[in-house]
C-alpha cells in the first residue's frame, strides 16, 4: 500500500515537473530574442516537458502492460524533439542567421 | 496598447471560460451530441451497416458522399497546385546567370545533418509499420485510410528531405504516378458503382450477414485506396511546393 502511495507521489511529481517545463518552454518561445534561444526553449517542452508528463502518466495508477505505449511515446518525443531543434538551428545557421548577443542586440 | 491587449485577452478568455462552463458534462447521455443522430448510429449502426467500427460506418455508409467528396477535394488540391506555373516550370535563368547557378549549387552542396539522417532512417521503418497498423486496425479501432495517408505521406516527405527529392520520387513508380494520385477518387467511384449494382443505391454497401466478406472487401479496398492515394498526393504537394520557383 505504501508502495502504491510512493508510486503515486513519483507519478504526480513527474507530471508537475513536466508541466513546469512546458510552461517555461512556452514562455521562452514567446519571450526569447532569436531563433537559437527559441529553439532551445521549445525543445525543453518536447524532451523534458512531454517526456516527464508521459512517464508520470505511465506510472499513474500503477504500471500496467499498456503503459509501455506511453514509455515508447516518451522515447519518441525525446528522440524527435532534439532532432527537430537541431535541424532548425542548423538551418538558421546555414542561412546566415546571427545569434543574439547582449552587446549587439542582434537580429531579433 | 498594452492595456488594450490585456483587456482583449481577458474578454476573450472570459468568453471562452463561460462558454466551456455552459457545455454539458463530458459523456453526459442527455447531451446534444448523444440525442440526435448519434443515438441512432450507436443503437442501429451495426445492424444497419454490418460494420463493427462505427466510425467507419459513419464515414463510409452514413456519410459516404461526404467522404467521397473529401477524397475528391484532396485530389483537386493537388491538381490546383500542379496547375500553378511555378510547380512544373523549370526556373527561368535569371540575370546574373552564374550567381543563381552557384547559389543553387550551394543549396545542393549543403550536406544533410548526420543527426537528422540517422534519426529519420531510424524512425522511418517504425513510421511505416505504424501506418500499416493504423490502416489494418482501422476496421475495429480508431485509425483508417485518412490517418494512414497522413502517416505515409509524412514519412515520404521526411525521407525526401534526407535522401533528396530524386530518391524520394522513386518511391512512386513514374508510370503509375498519375494513376496513384487519382487512386482515391477512382476507386471510390468504382466501389460506389459496385454498391449500386449490388444494392440499387449509389455507394450502397450490402448490409446482410451473408455479404460479410464482400462488404469487408469493399471497405478494405476503399481504405487502402484512400491511404495510398492520399499519401502520394501529400508527398507530391510537398515536392511541388518545395520546387524552386
Amino acid at each position: 500500500m505504501i508502495g502504491g502511495v510512493l508510486l503515486e507521489i513519483v507519478a504526480v511529481g513527474l507530471v508537475v515537473v513536466g508541466v513546469a517545463f512546458l510552461l517555461a518552454g512556452t514562455i521562452g518561445l514567446v519571450r526569447f530574442p532569436d531563433v537559437y534561444t527559441r529553439a532551445h526553449a521549445a525543445s525543453k517542452c518536447d524532451s523534458a516537458g512531454a517526456g516527464s508528463v508521459l512517464l508520470g502518466l505511465a506510472l499513474h495508477d500503477g504500471f500496467a502492460f499498456g503503459d509501455l505505449k506511453l514509455v515508447l511515446l516518451a522515447i519518441l518525443v525525446v528522440v524527435s524533439g532534439p532532432t527537430t531543434a537541431h535541424a532548425l538551428a542548423r538551418a538558421a545557421m546555414r542561412s546566415g542567421r546571427r545569434a543574439w548577443t547582449r552587446d549587439e542586440r542582434g537580429p531579433a | 496598447m498594452r492595456t488594450f491587449a490585456l483587456a482583449l485577452v481577458l474578454v476573450v478568455a472570459a468568453t471562452m471560460v463561460i462558454g466551456i462552463a455552459g457545455l454539458p458534462p463530458h459523456g453526459d447521455p442527455d447531451g446534444p451530441v448523444h440525442t440526435h443522430v448519434g443515438a441512432r448510429y450507436l443503437e442501429q449502426g451495426v445492424a444497419e451497416t454490418g460494420l463493427r467500427n462505427l466510425v467507419t460506418a459513419v464515414l463510409l455508409v452514413y456519410r459516404g458522399f461526404d467522404t467521397f467528396l473529401e477524397v475528391v477535394v484532396i485530389f483537386t488540391a493537388l491538381v490546383a497546385v500542379l496547375a500553378l506555373p511555378s510547380a512544373t516550370r523549370q526556373p527561368p535563368p535569371p540575370r546574373g546567370e552564374g550567381a543563381a547557378a552557384s547559389r543553387r549549387e550551394a543549396d545542393d552542396a549543403v550536406p544533410v545533418s548526420p543527426v537528422v539522417f540517422l534519426v529519420v532512417r531510424l524512425l522511418a521503418p517504425f513510421i511505416a509499420v505504424f501506418a500499416l497498423a493504423s490502416l489494418y486496425r482501422g476496421h475495429v479501432t480508431p485509425g483508417g485510410g485518412f490517418q494512414s495517408a497522413a502517416i505515409i505521406g509524412a514519412m515520404m516527405i521526411a525521407l525526401g528531405l534526407v535522401f533528396g527529392r530524386e530518391h524520394a520520387a522513386r518511391l512512386v513508380p513514374h508510370g503509375a504516378k498519375a494513376w496513384l494520385q487519382a487512386l482515391g477518387p477512382l476507386v471510390f467511384a468504382a466501389v460506389a458503382f459496385v454498391g449500386w449494382r449490388l444494392t440499387g443505391a449509389f455507394l450502397g454497401f450490402p448490409a446482410d450477414e451473408a455479404a460479410y466478406a464482400l462488404r469487408e472487401a469493399m471497405v478494405v479496398v476503399l481504405e487502402v485506396a484512400i491511404a495510398v492515394g492520399g499519401a502520394v498526393i501529400l508527398a507530391q504537394l510537398f515536392m511541388a511546393l518545395d520546387a524552386p520557383s
